[in-house]
């Protein structure tokens, strides 16, 4: 089926074409990588920066809490009368997130406090063994706060111990309990992402955990997986205060998490909190933007594609346009050929009929010739006698009048077909006309024995018409009449009037023409048959010239026949209209 | 028919060498004055000319002119009436004009020169076509001579003497 050059061919361009697409597919998967990582540091710096934000507010509300109960512990000479409860009041008060505040003298026992309810008067720390970290600010004078503490409402609380002292003698502590659940409730809890959130502290105890409280109180690292370093190594990142991020993959649900870690710095403790968030988090983000994309492409591709077929429609419509028009064209051109060849066919056949004209008219001019001619020459060198000399002379005369009416026909038809004949339209009377006409054929007709009767009503109008040649048409279709009529017969000369013209009617019972012969009897030197016009005599132009006067006028002329019944012309003339 | 005739007044006058006129006409029953003109035109020694055209003028005026030279003209006006004037004539020379209706000069030429009785006869055409093609046409026809109308006379009378004279030869 295929030469092995062409399935080599084949091959080659298979070959090209997986390479191709080997090369489109890396170069995809490697941008696609690329714009994951690049998203992903983004994604983790802008987690690393909420974090650090969380971080700071959490370590200046701390810090100012320890602060103020340092100012008051600084700021009296000596323990007041009312054990510091006017100042603990104002600053419970004024400043939001103390659990509670209390003075513990000397002895250990705690004195007094706010708010007061629930508040633990005479509780002695020493009796209750509950007595090292005052024993500890004590001896170093200066502030601890201790980490996650069970309370006694089963709550983690933060204790902070301001040691007072007067003139280097130590006169007792200031307590000041802050509850880890107000801490996260403001700073954490209000952390809306679908990321986790969790603080620990510097032991790595669960202060907080957004993705499951349970774990409160508790040791990270022993309620993880240990095999999981991944996350083992993060914490113990936080664990050591470094800010920082990373990732590692949750168990059972197996997902990877990117995890960002920022240190809250609050004297002697160090807390920190991490927030975590999905690796597929990055990925959807991705996936939206190329959804978007895709879907600004699929749109784009749409709008293109619909353009592209507009203007193709709009292109084959145009095409279909041109096609039509080239068609007719093509249809005019091959309309105009034809007309043009008709032409040339008609042209020729003008040609033609020029050419026989020419030779007739030559025939027609020379036989009077001829004739004269030979009589004339005969005359010249014999002596004949007197009757042939008249019949000679007589001979020669004939032939001039008929030579004399052959070239006036001529004159008169091609003054016709050129269109330079003269009319001088007057105003006729009919009557008059006509009678000079039949006057004008008396010896022809007494000759052969023909009667002429002329029928026009006497109320005939006038017509508006050339005289001469009326009584040219006339005597042209009387001659005919009578040539053509046997001895004894009869020509009738009718009228019939119509609204704005004439007809006039010249009728005889005479030989009559085929019918198949009547579309040429008006043609030039059309003779239904010579040999009988010959012996009567015509230039076989006098239909063909009585047609040209009458239409040159604006009428009409036509004929009708039967063999041997007769034949009728019939031919119109214009009313003199009043 | 015209043949029959004038045997039969030969063989009349042959058996009756006195016999009148009026005694043939009787007994052929035929007009007196007939018997008369065939009896003359046996009697005629002349040459005789048939004269054919259309053109009763032209024929009646060339007639004249050729009897004047003592030549004995007959006329027809048409191809066919030429032809059986040739046959009953046989005329010793023929003037053809061309243009005729019906059958013209041409093919009166063609039938004569067909048929074996009458193709000796000169024929010498006439015509008012003055074309070297009608010419050729003619001379190729068998025609003798070919004089164009309207002919000078003199030239015509010459040039029958001429056809006659080769046709003695």
């Amino acid at each position: 089926m295929f030469t092995r050059q062409s399935r080599w061919n084949l091959y080659l361009i298979a070959v090209v074409a997986i390479l191709l697409i080997a090369t489109i597919v890396f170069l995809g998967i490697r941008a696609n990588n690329e714009v994951k990582d690049i998203v992903e540091q983004q994604f983790t710096s802008q987690q690393l920066l909420l974090n650090q934000q969380i971080s700071k507010g959490i370590e200046e509300f701390l810090n100012e809490k320890v602060l103020l109960i340092e100012i008051i512990s600084k700021q009296e000479s000596q323990v007041p009368p009312d054990l510091f409860t006017s100042y603990f009041k104002t600053i419970y008060e004024e400043s939001s997130g103390f659990f509670s505040i209390q003075f513990i003298n000397e002895n250990g026992t705690v004195v007094s406090g706010y708010p007061e309810d629930d508040l633990p008067i005479g509780y002695n720390l020493y009796e209750n063994n509950q007595s090292w970290a005052f024993e500890r600010v004590q001896k170093r004078q200066e502030t601890y706060i201790t980490g996650g503490v069970q309370m006694f409402e089963e709550e983690l609380g933060s204790f902070t111990w301001v040691p007072l002292f007067h003139e280097g003698e130590f006169k007792g502590a200031i307590l000041s309990i802050i509850k880890v659940s107000d801490v996260t409730e403001r700073f954490l809890e209000s952390y809306g992402s679908s990321g986790h959130v969790y603080l620990v502290d510097k032991y790595g105890m669960i202060l907080y955990d957004s993705s499951n409280e349970l774990q409160i109180g508790n040791q990270y690292s022993d309620l993880k997986n240990e095999s999981n370093l991944q996350q083992i190594a993060i914490l113990q990142e936080q664990i050591n205060g470094t800010e920082g991020s990373g990732k590692y993959f949750e168990d059972g649900r197996g997902g990877e998490r990117i995890v960002t870690y920022s240190p809250i710095g609050w004297r002697n403790q160090r807390w920190s909190v991490g927030i975590t968030n999905p690796v597929s988090d990055v990925d959807s983000l991705i996936n939206s933007v190329y959804v978007k994309q895709g879907v600004f492409i699929g749109i784009s591709g749409i709008f293109i594609l619909a353009g592209s077929m507009w203007v193709i429609l709009l292109l084959s419509k145009w095409n279909k346009i041109l096609e039509e028009e080239v068609a007719s064209k093509t249809r005019e051109i091959k309309q105009s050929n034809e007309l043009l060849m008709s032409a040339n066919v008609k042209l020729k056949e003008l040609d033609l009929l020029k050419t026989e004209f020419v030779s007739i008219v030559s025939h027609e001019l020379r036989t009077p010739l001829t004739a004269m001619k030979t009589s004339a020459e005969f005359l010249k060198e014999d002596n004949c006698d007197s009757s042939v000399r008249l019949e000679m002379l007589d001979l020669i005369i004939r032939n001039i009048d008929r030579q004399t009416r052959m070239v006036s026909d001529l004159l008169d038809i091609s003054r016709i077909e050129s269109g330079r004949i003269k009319f001088n339209p007057v105003i006729t009377n009919l009557h008059e006309i006509v009678n000079l006409s039949v006057k004008n054929m008396d010896s022809l007709s007494e000759e052969k024995g023909i009667s002429i009767h002329v029928d026009l009503p006497k109320d005939l109008p006038h017509v508006r018409t050339d005289k001469d040649k009326l009584i040219q048409v006339l005597v042209n279709l009387l001659n005919n009449a009578i040539k053509f009529t046997p001895q004894g017969g009869n020509v009738e000369i009718s009228s019939a009037e119509f609204n704005d013209f004439i007809e006039i009617r010249v009728k005889d019972d005479g030989i009559g023409i085929a019918h198949d012969l009547l579309d040429n009897i008006f043609d030039k030197f059309y003779q239904i048959d010579s040999s009988t016009t010959r012996k009567i005599g015509g230039s076989g132009l006098g239909l063909a010239i009585t047609k040209g006067i009458i239409e040159g006028q604006g009428g009409t002329i036509r004929v009708e026949s039967m063999p041997d019944i007769g034949t009728t012309f019939m031919f119109t003339l214009g009313k003199q209209l009043h | 028919m015209k043949p029959q005739i004038d045997k039969d007044i030969l063989e009349l006058i042959e058996q009756q060498p006195n016999i009148t006129n009026k005694e043939i006409a009787r007994i052929l029953s035929l007009p007196e004055n007939m018997i008369k003109e065939r009896l003359e035109n046996l009697s005629d020694t002349r040459q005789k000319v048939l004269i054919v055209d259309d053109e009763l003028d032209a024929l009646t005026a060339l007639k004249r002119a050729l009897e004047a030279e003592n030549y004995n003209v007959v006329e027809a006006a048409d191809g066919l009436s030429a032809i059986e004037k040739v046959k009953a004539e046989k005329p010793d020379v023929v003037l053809l004009d061309l243009m005729m209706p019906e059958i013209d000069g041409f093919e009166v030429c063609k039938r004569l020169r067909s048929d074996p009785l009458y193709k000796h006869i000169p024929i010498i055409m006439l015509t008012a076509k003055g074309d070297i093609s009608d010419k050729i046409e003619g001379i190729e026809m068998g025609a003798d001579d070919y004089v164009t109308k309207p002919f000078n006379l003199h030239e015509l009378k010459a040039r029958i003497k001429m056809v006659l004279r080769r046709a003695q030869d």
